[in-house]
């Protein structure tokens, strides 16, 4: 089943004369349950697509259907309802609100939805726990170590059993091991909960973890892999020759 | 870029994002300016006349110094951490201490001087409607003119540059001190920790509360006649003043956060939304700014409180005009009652004339005196006595007494029983209570002591055996009414003229009346000067503290928007906080004045709630415009914030 749709997304920053384009055209769709990974050098447009994809960021034109829904149609006060329900987010800077403990973090896509109280600490349960953050609960943020913040950015990203999960760098910030730990929870969550994650990496130890990996330079998709019945090591390999095609910071001037 | 450039352009920005502060500048030096003028003003002697006014004035100008300083300091401060990091980058970029110090006076010259100059301006078209405002309440009748004074204008010009050049030494200061390193975390380290609620807090949220109920408590009991000697009520006050400052403090430091943290707790981590910006986030950031909010609160409940009780002073000026003076006009001997009478008849005003026979008995209140009070007052205390033909509804039997008309201020140092016996001249009478009325002036009544009524018989037999030694040189109270008030005003011009060369005890109502007005007014009309003050420019400090915590805060506004927190759900959980932020220290500073003013309103007039009710709720809508206006910068950092 195609979860999102997007066709001929484009995206442009700036003015009539001073105008830069960041996505040209990109199509795209992903399916209930895969756990995709968008790579590129920088400055290539990933962070943006993924905002734009979000519905963080508004389109300079194209379409993106998400559960058959056109976003672009939608009106501020309706994305963030479109959001709350059936979006996740994970972000580099893990983006924990600093005053709140790390129970009140998870909980909060709960409450503005409104969810019932015994059933919202179940789930706090349930996920905290599939984490390993469960006796953290009561510390605040800054108690925690990076790896801790990050999985704690991913319980709030899927208490709500989201659609989507948009994740931009999660393992940016953290340690090889911490890396590789998130890791191995996102894509035991992305099995365990048919949880649909995107997610921006330019880190390919963290894209080998995904099924399949969409390639993106100046704005349009460049390629992309799909993992199939390959082991990770292979598939990383395969990642690591594609980078090494597409190239870190070269222009093609 | 030249340095020139550099400076208009950071004048440009500083002038939008600082307004308040220039607005503040500009308020607090017209405010300043105006008060200077009127104290040079020639037309000020009539007003301050009698009373102290003078000596008033100059120490109202002097605290309005202190505080205006104060503020400016402070929002300098405020400001100079904000910019903390831009003056790394110059330094980053070459430019040594020195010229980022003349780039930094220079700009702040033209900010400061500018505003002074408009504050000056606009002090000065404002200062005849001031002095017409001072004239309206104290009853004054002179003509205000405007007058510009140059005296005031160098005053105004010294201290204002005084501040100037202390706002520059501490900006040295500051930018000697820190390291280009330092300059660029300045911001953050201002903030504390987010930890759990220590016990310490715990303790120290319940001892402010403690704290603060017993100093209300005290305050209670203050002329509740527990503290009757002088000692006493001085201990008592000096505890009560401590307990709740210190109640406050500890308040803000602990209290807050451990009543926030029982209120999370038992959200067992489940938060809604508006709690969630305003709760977790009141609750860290209190604590910091504990010292600051202690002050404003301690403040702002002096000025209600002092407001308050000018206020009811003057409200009920008439009413204790009434209780000292029986009636429209008092006289103690029959000549100068004739002789105003006689004008009075020539000039058609109609009036009631009556006189009431006063002597002078010793009693022994000790077995109708309730409490534990001072000896010495209770055995050889005189009070005035009069015979219950004087009164139409009184009729009493041979060995019954009552007593009238009982000054609210003494009552708290005598307090009376409802009923007991009463020892008139070492004979002993029925006391049967005491009533409201006021039958004889003040001159009689030793400015307030009740007068005991006795029956006819008694009352001749005392004047038999009157001892002459405590006799007043009066024995008969002379009252005169007028039967139409509306020519009250024109018997008091005649009062005033013909017995304006004799100073004897006359005494006319309205005059009292009056003259309480103009002293209270001028009273009310000084604090009102310095409590405005001091509420904009703590309004100002609170609402620039709110702009940098939303500056700080917009990276959770964001985190929340992308969660799917509309702008309107962030909205309401600010002004949720704004409600406590502003909310909170206003409340406490509401009922400090209240406990304060409720402890001891009696002492200035008969009339509590409509003085103290209209000056609180005055004190609330203006101070409410700084929190509105803190909302409405959050709005514009919520829609940005994504």
């Amino acid at each position: 089943m195609k979860i999102l749709e997007a066709s001929k997304i484009y995206k442009s920053y700036g003015n009539k004369f001073n105008k830069q384009e960041v996505l040209k055209g990109v199509d795209l769709s992903i399916h209930q349950g895969e756990f995709i990974s968008i790579m590129g050098p920088s400055g290539s447009g990933k962070t943006t697509l993924l905002n734009v994809l979000s519905s963080i960021d508004k389109l300079s034109n194209g379409s993106i259907l998400i559960n058959g829904q056109e976003m672009t149609k939608l009106k501020e006060k309706q994305l963030a309802e479109f959001r709350k329900a059936h979006l996740g987010f994970i972000f580099q800077e893990y983006n924990l609100l600093d005053t709140l403990t790390v129970k009140e973090n998870i909980l909060l896509p709960l409450s503005i939805s409104k969810t019932s109280r015994t059933v919202a600490n179940h789930k706090f349960k349930e996920v905290a726990e599939e984490l390993g953050i469960f006796e953290l609960q009561d510390k605040y943020p800054n108690e925690l170590s990076g790896g801790q913040k990050q999985r704690t950015s991913a319980a709030r990203a899927f208490i709500h059993e989201p659609r989507i999960i948009f994740a931009d760098e999660p393992t940016g910030a953290l340690d090889s091991k911490s890396a590789s730990d998130l890791l191995n929870k996102l894509s035991q969550l992305n099995q365990k909960r048919q949880a649909t994650i995107l997610m921006v990496t330019h880190d390919p130890v963290a894209a080998s973890y995904c099924s399949r990996v969409i390639f993106i330079k100046d704005g349009q998709i460049f390629t992309q892999l799909n993992k199939g019945t390959e082991t990770r090591q292979a598939f990383f390999k395969d990642i690591m020759r594609t980078q090494g095609v597409l190239g870190g910071v070269q222009h093609d001037q | 870029m030249t340095s020139k450039q550099l400076l208009f352009r950071n004048l440009r920005k500083n002038l939008k994002n600082y307004s308040l502060y220039v607005f503040a500048l500009i308020f607090s030096s017209a405010l300043y300016f105006s008060f200077v003028t009127l104290q040079y003003d020639p037309s000020m002697d009539v007003a301050e006349g009698s009373i102290k006014g003078a000596a008033a004035i100059r120490t109202a100008s002097i605290l309005l110094i202190a505080i205006v300083a104060i503020f400016l300091l402070y929002a300098n401060n405020l400001f100079i951490k904000r910019r903390s990091k831009e003056i790394g980058l110059l330094q980053l970029v070459g430019m040594n201490k020195g010229m980022i110090l003349r780039l930094l006076s220079a700009e702040n010259f033209m900010l400061y001087f500018g505003s002074l100059l408009i504050g000056i301006f606009i002090g000065f078209s404002f200062s005849k409607l001031i002095i017409l405002l001072l004239f309206k309440i104290t009853g004054v009748e002179a003509i205000a003119t405007l007058r510009f004074s140059t005296e005031a204008l160098l005053q105004t010009l010294i201290v204002f540059c005084m501040i100037y050049l202390l706002i520059m030494l501490i900006n040295h200061l500051f930018i000697k001190r820190h390291t280009i390193l330092a300059l660029f975390r300045v911001t953050s380290s201002t903030e504390e920790q987010i930890k759990k609620v220590t016990f310490l807090e715990m303790i120290m949220g319940i001892i402010g509360l403690l704290l603060i109920v017993i100093g209300y408590f005290i305050s209670s009991k203050l002329f509740g006649g527990d503290f009757t000697t002088m000692t006493e009520l001085f201990l008592a006050m000096v505890i009560i003043l401590g307990s709740v400052i210190i109640g406050t403090y500890l308040f803000y430091k602990g209290s807050i956060r451990f009543i926030f943290h029982l209120i999370r707790k038992r959200k067992n981590g489940y938060l809604k939304v508006n709690e969630v910006v305003s709760l977790s986030s009141v609750m860290f950031r209190m604590k910091s700014n504990a010292l600051l909010l202690t002050i404003i609160t301690t403040i702002s409940a002096l000025a209600i409180g002092l407001l308050s009780l000018s206020y009811i002073s003057y409200y009920s000026a008439e009413q204790t005009a009434k209780d000292y003076v029986a009636a429209d006009f008092s006289f103690t001997d029959e000549a100068h009652a004739s002789t105003f009478t006689e004008t009075l008849n020539e000039n058609g005003i109609e009036f009631e004339e009556r006189s009431i026979e006063v002597i002078q008995v010793e009693v022994d209140l000790s077995q109708i005196s309730d409490g534990d009070i001072e000896g010495e007052l209770v055995e050889g205390t005189v009070l005035p006595v009069v015979s219950d033909t004087a009164i139409e509804h009184i009729d009493l039997s041979s060995s019954e007494v009552i007593l009238s008309g009982y000054n609210d201020l003494l009552q708290n140092f005598i307090r009376l029983k409802d009923a007991g016996t009463l020892e008139l001249n070492n004979q002993k009478f029925t006391y049967l209570g005491l009533e409201d009325e006021f039958i004889v002036s003040g001159y009689y009544t030793s400015g307030g002591l009740p007068v005991a009524i006795v029956d006819e018989k008694a009352f001749t037999k005392f004047l038999t055996e009157a001892n002459p030694d405590i006799q007043k040189p009066s024995n008969t109270f002379y009252g005169i009414d007028i039967a139409n008030k509306n020519q009250l005003e024109k018997a008091n011009q005649i009062f005033n003229e013909t017995l304006a060369t004799s100073n004897g005890p006359h005494e006319s109502q309205l005059n009292l009346s009056n003259n309480q007005k103009t002293n209270m007014g001028f009273m009310m009309f000084v604090v009102a000067f310095l409590g405005l003050t001091f509420l904009v420019t703590s309004g100002c400090i609170l609402y620039f503290k709110q702009t940098g915590e939303s500056e700080e805060e917009k990276p959770n506004y964001t985190v929340l928007r992308k969660l799917g927190f509309t702008q309107n759900d962030l909205l309401k959980g600010v002004q949720q906080k704004q409600l406590f932020n502003f909310g909170i220290p206003l409340l406490l500073g509401l009922f400090h004045s209240y406990f304060a003013v409720k402890s001891g309103w009696f002492l200035f007039g008969s009339e509590l709630w409509t003085p103290m009710i209209v000056v609180m709720l005055l004190y609330t809508v203006l101070y409410s415009i700084f929190g509105l206006l803190s909302v409405n910068y959050y709005r514009k950092v919520i829609r940005d914030a994504l």
